[in-house]
């Protein structure tokens, strides 16, 4: 295993480690609220960057799948029961699957058109979606919203399980980003961001490339959205398919760094207890919305790159300034 | 059948503002690759600047369009200046694409601190006046508005067809390149076709806030229909825009009338991921793989 | 992570429960976003409240202080908000949010923890479905039943004075729709024939294609499942229309005194029924004081107080009343709130078992271009007026 790979794994395995200690250290349960919430982000902008910050191809539907995996978590479930209370964490991952076969049709046909139709289109998808869950009445309740039923997890621990769930799908996510980047895939994604045409002059199965990153991508999105439901027991369609909740992970994934592996986590971890504190003080005179867009603004005008591209800069040069200083007083010496 | 072509009439009239509003949007990017997703917030901006005007000094909401328009036209150069213009580098569309939503969101939270989120509508001593024409109901405010829109689009075009200006534009999108060796300063054409594309917006946001209460979360409906009409009508085509924006107000009403009014917005998406199934560049885009 | 240490730390000491200190409600309240209007009503109410409770001494002596957050109209964010009350900041009692759509979330959080939940504005089916036995909903019934009392009246009346046949128009919300149905089946049960129904999503601007349907069916009585705006626009395109039905019956719209007239015309209103939960001049338990102390406080008239402010002032009476009562233990509270009645601007309120109330909306009516309580008889002002008058008149 080489250095570089080594140090990754080590990275990985301390984050997995005080990630998973977290709760049981601090086991307040406003405390492990906030960090489900955290984690939740974490993990749409890490799903998100696996689509769109490696591809270069911008999509604005996020949302649309996290409402489509509450539904679907919700619809399964809501006259199931919910058994031990782990039933719903275990059936994830099929839900999941579900829901990305589901998109790949519909994701085909966005894939025919070019970059900005790309955008503008999955955007429409969010709408299709709360349209659907609005009308569609004898499935999901329609405009009332859909009940889950409650899990009987001990009090002083209840958050815990969720907090465990968001934790799994964001490490999942992490391993497929790090994964992607190490195989050939991850080759083929930057390839087509750099130049798409050309990347199909060399041979690159462009449409399948994508057509894996999307699918990953909504896999992931629609089991946060299935823990996310189960967690508020209750969900609508205006609530599901929320543009902020998703435009709040895209500017996670924009300060941290787009196309990074930790970009997204470290944006999450900034900005959730930042939104909180803003809520708290600016929330009661709706300049809350305004101080988003502020920070939306500023760090798409003078940190474009982000976080940790930016840190990255950063610290090469400054390696490179210590290495000219060194040669420098080398030769004066001499 | 009276129903439907009731329907039709309605879905005709609040088409034609439509097609003023996504005008501006896909003159825009026809011109430097931009989509304004900010677009739907700049009507709403302006239908509440014609909204002030009117309930503070009783003016008419028509006549407001000559005040708010160039103001928004000021507006519009403004943004594009200090937001849009320092993008740059291949992915600058993407980003503007996230800035103008920035900017949205930015525009709908000011509103929401002055003007709260109560639903307003402008009306005017006629708002509520029909003509009955071959056993048809046309509301005034609607036709006003339908005229006013036809009437900037009229202006719009000669424009572009009959001025320097349109030329330059027209030149522009044609071959950035080559107009900018032929003298034509692209960055002030982009800056001040910015400020055409919001003036469009401005225009229609004072006919829309006539017709339809509206409140600071309202751009977000507004929006998702208006890209919708360019896609559809294909980036870049201002006759496109229009064809699409007709077509979607008459789908719209005919199928609420029809069918049921919730399924009424949905079936306008139905067909636009229809049409892009057969044309994926919209009815009169150009084809082009990638961007 | 360290910051969410570092805010664990600092917030881990403070707790309202000495004895002799003030009284800490939590409140989580939609002050900016798609709610911020209704739940700014809710804040004045329940603002007034506790100003008023203060002047008098307080509850047990103790001076009540509210915790009032934002929520951004999020049910996540209210969750969290009531998490952050109850497991940090301790809070004696929790006051409910606004909508059923962020009390259903809040109410399971509260419950969680074995608060009361004393709750004004989360009177939708999705919040009693939960079945939960900490919920206490101050309006005097579930907001399905805001028609009940009107399909009653509709119904006592003689076979040849009843409507023979009906139109539904609904908006898809979660409080209008479901009182239509509700009626609807109500009517179809009595005969009354059903000649159009249609449900509109409620960002609908146009009720053009759907009034002419009603016209043109020609029902006897219009019942609209609707809210304050489209409520207005199905009047106005009704009169324009030309069309005026013998009953009118709307659930929001004409329950606005001060808005109604204007939207529609003042001599269009005459004879036009809505259901609403409170009444300026009703004359229930505290009410003229309530609404002397409101317009004295936030200026305005009486007719222009928002139901949304007596319905949060009503929950801090209950909550004072039976603080009195058992003291302020959440597990006391609730077992005394569900017996006996509770008096309050809204009426006196009696709830089951899972937080339903047991009473009856009022059946208000335009009489003279003035809203009148009609029914039930105990509270009416004036005897109900039928049929409607032609519009303009």
């Amino acid at each position: 295993m080489s250095r570089a790979t080594a140090a990754s794994v080590a990275r990985g395995l301390a984050f997995t480690g005080a990630a998973v200690a977290f709760p049981y250290v601090f086991s307040a349960a406003w405390i492990v609220n906030i960090g489900v919430l955290t984690l939740m982000y974490a993990a749409l902008a890490t799903a998100w960057n696996l689509f769109s910050g490696y591809s270069g191809y911008i999509n604005l539907g996020q949302a649309a799948f996290f409402g489509v995996g509450a539904y679907a978590l919700g619809i399964t479930f809501q006259h199931m029961g919910v058994g031990s209370g782990y039933n719903p964490f275990i059936a994830l991952p099929l839900i999941g699957a579900g829901v990305a076969i589901a998109s790949v049709p519909v994701v085909w046909v966005a894939l025919r058109t070019r970059h900005m139709t790309f955008a503008i289109v999955t955007l429409t998808l969010l709408f299709i979606v709360q349209q659907l869950a609005f009308n569609l009445r004898s499935l999901t309740q329609g405009s009332s919203g859909l009940m889950l039923p409650s899990p009987r997890f001990p009090i002083s621990s209840y958050d815990t399980p969720f907090y465990l769930a968001m934790l799994a799908i964001l490490l999942m996510g992490l391993l497929l980003c790090w994964l992607t980047l190490r195989t050939k895939l991850g080759l083929m994604l930057l390839a087509i961001r750099e130049d798409e045409e050309k990347a199909r002059g060399l041979g690159v199965r462009v449409t399948g490339v994508k057509l894996v990153a999307w699918s990953l991508m909504v896999w992931l999105t629609a089991m946060v959205g299935g823990v996310w439901a189960y967690y508020l027991t209750f969900i609508y369609p205006e609530s599901s398919v929320d543009p902020l909740v998703m435009i709040g992970a895209v500017l996670m994934t924009f300060l941290g760094g787009r196309g990074t592996l930790w970009g997204p986590t470290i944006g999450a971890l900034i900005l959730v207890p930042a939104q909180q504190y803003m809520l708290t003080r600016l929330g009661a005179s709706e300049l809350y919305l305004i101080g988003y867009a502020a920070v939306f603004m500023v760090v798409l005008l003078l940190l474009p790159r982000g976080i940790l591209p930016s840190l990255r800069d950063l610290v090469a040069r400054l390696r490179e300034w210590q290495r000219t200083r060194g040669s420098v007083r080398q030769e004066a010496a001499a | 059948m009276h129903e439907i072509v009731q329907a039709v009439i309605l879905g005709l009239l609040i088409g034609g503002v439509y097609a003023l509003m996504s005008s501006g949007l896909t003159l825009v990017f026809g011109i430097m690759r931009v989509i304004n997703v900010a677009q739907g917030a700049l009507v709403i901006l302006a239908a509440y600047l014609s909204y002030a005007l009117w309930s503070n000094l009783g003016v008419d909401p028509f006549l407001s369009i000559l005040v708010v328009t160039p103001a928004m036209f000021v507006l519009g150069v403004a943004v594009q200046l200090v937001f849009v213009r320092s993008l740059r580098g291949p992915e600058a569309p993407e980003l503007s694409l996230l800035i103008t939503w920035a900017l949205a969101l930015g525009i709908e939270g000011v509103l929401s601190v002055i003007f709260k989120t109560t639903y307003r509508v402008s009306l005017p001593s006629y708002a509520d006046s029909t003509w009955t024409v071959f056993g048809y109901q046309v509301a005034q405010v609607r036709f006003f508005g339908f005229v006013v829109s036809w009437v900037m689009l009229g202006l719009l075009a000669l424009l572009l067809t009959r001025t320097r200006f349109g030329r330059a534009v027209r030149a522009t999108v044609q071959n950035p390149t080559a107009a900018t060796l032929l003298g034509v300063d692209a960055n002030r054409v982009q800056t001040l076709s910015f400020g055409v594309g919001v003036s469009m917006a401005a225009a229609a946001g004072a006919v829309y806030g006539v017709i339809y209460p509206f409140n600071p979360g309202s751009h977000y409906d507004l929006i998702s229909r208006l890209l919708s009409i360019v896609v559809l009508g294909g980036l870049g085509s201002i006759g496109g825009a229009v064809v699409a924006a007709l077509g979607m107000g008459v789908i719209e009403a005919v199928v609420a009338v029809e069918i049921s009014p919730v399924w009424a917005s949905f079936s306008f998406f139905v067909v636009l991921i229809g049409v892009l199934l057969v044309r994926p560049q919209g009815l009169f885009g150009m084809r082009e793989r990638v961007l | 992570m360290l910051g969410l240490a570092a805010l664990a730390a600092t917030a881990g000491g403070a707790s309202g429960r000495t004895s002799a200190g003030p009284i800490k409600i939590g409140i989580s309240l939609s002050l900016s976003g798609d709610f911020s209007d209704p739940g700014k009503f809710a804040m004045q109410g329940y603002k007034l409240w506790a100003k008023t409770v203060n002047a008098h001494g307080g509850i047990l002596g103790r001076q009540v202080v509210l915790d009032i957050q934002d929520d951004a109209s999020s049910p996540t964010q209210a969750a969290t908000n009531y998490q952050n009350f109850i497991t940090r900041d301790h809070v004696d009692l929790v006051f409910g949010p606004f909508s059923t759509l962020l009390t259903a979330p809040s109410a399971a959080v509260a419950n969680r923890y074995g608060y009361a939940f004393i709750e004004p504005a989360g009177g939708g089916p999705a919040v009693f479905d939960e079945k939960l036995h900490n919920v206490f909903f101050t309006q005097p019934a579930p907001i399905v039943q805001s028609g009940d009392v009107f399909v009653n009246w509709v119904l006592s009346l003689p076979k040849a004075q009843r409507p023979k046949t009906a139109a539904y128009p609904e908006l898809d919300d979660p409080f209008s729709a479901p009182i239509a149905e509700r009626m609807r089946q109500a009517f179809e049960k009595a005969g009354i024939k059903t000649v159009y129904k249609t449900v509109y999503p409620s960002e609908t601007v146009d009720m053009t294609p759907i009034v002419s349907k009603i016209a043109a069916a020609k029902p006897d009585m219009v019942v609209g499942g609707t809210q304050a705006g489209d409520g207005y626009s199905l009047v106005k395109g009704l009169v324009q229309a030309k069309y005026s039905p013998k009953f009118v019956f709307e659930a929001n719209g004409p329950n606005s005194p001060g808005e109604f007239p204007s939207k529609v015309g003042a001599s269009n209103t005459e004879g036009i029924f809505s259901a609403s939960d409170w009444f300026p001049k009703a004359k229930t338990y505290g009410n003229p004081y309530f609404v002397r102390q409101f317009v004295k406080t936030y200026g305005g008239t009486a007719d222009a107080i928002d139901p949304g402010s007596a319905e949060a002032y009503a929950v801090g009476q209950v909550a004072a009343r039976v603080i009195q009562k058992v003291g302020l233990n959440n597990a006391k509270i609730i077992a005394a709130l569900h017996k006996g009645q509770w008096p309050t601007v809204e009426g006196t309120l009696h709830w089951n078992s899972i937080g339903e109330p047991t009473g009856k909306f009022l059946l208000v009516e335009w009489i003279g271009g003035k809203l009148y309580p009609v029914l039930p008889k105990n509270v009416a002002v004036k005897k109900p007026v039928y049929p409607k008058p032609n519009w303009g008149g």
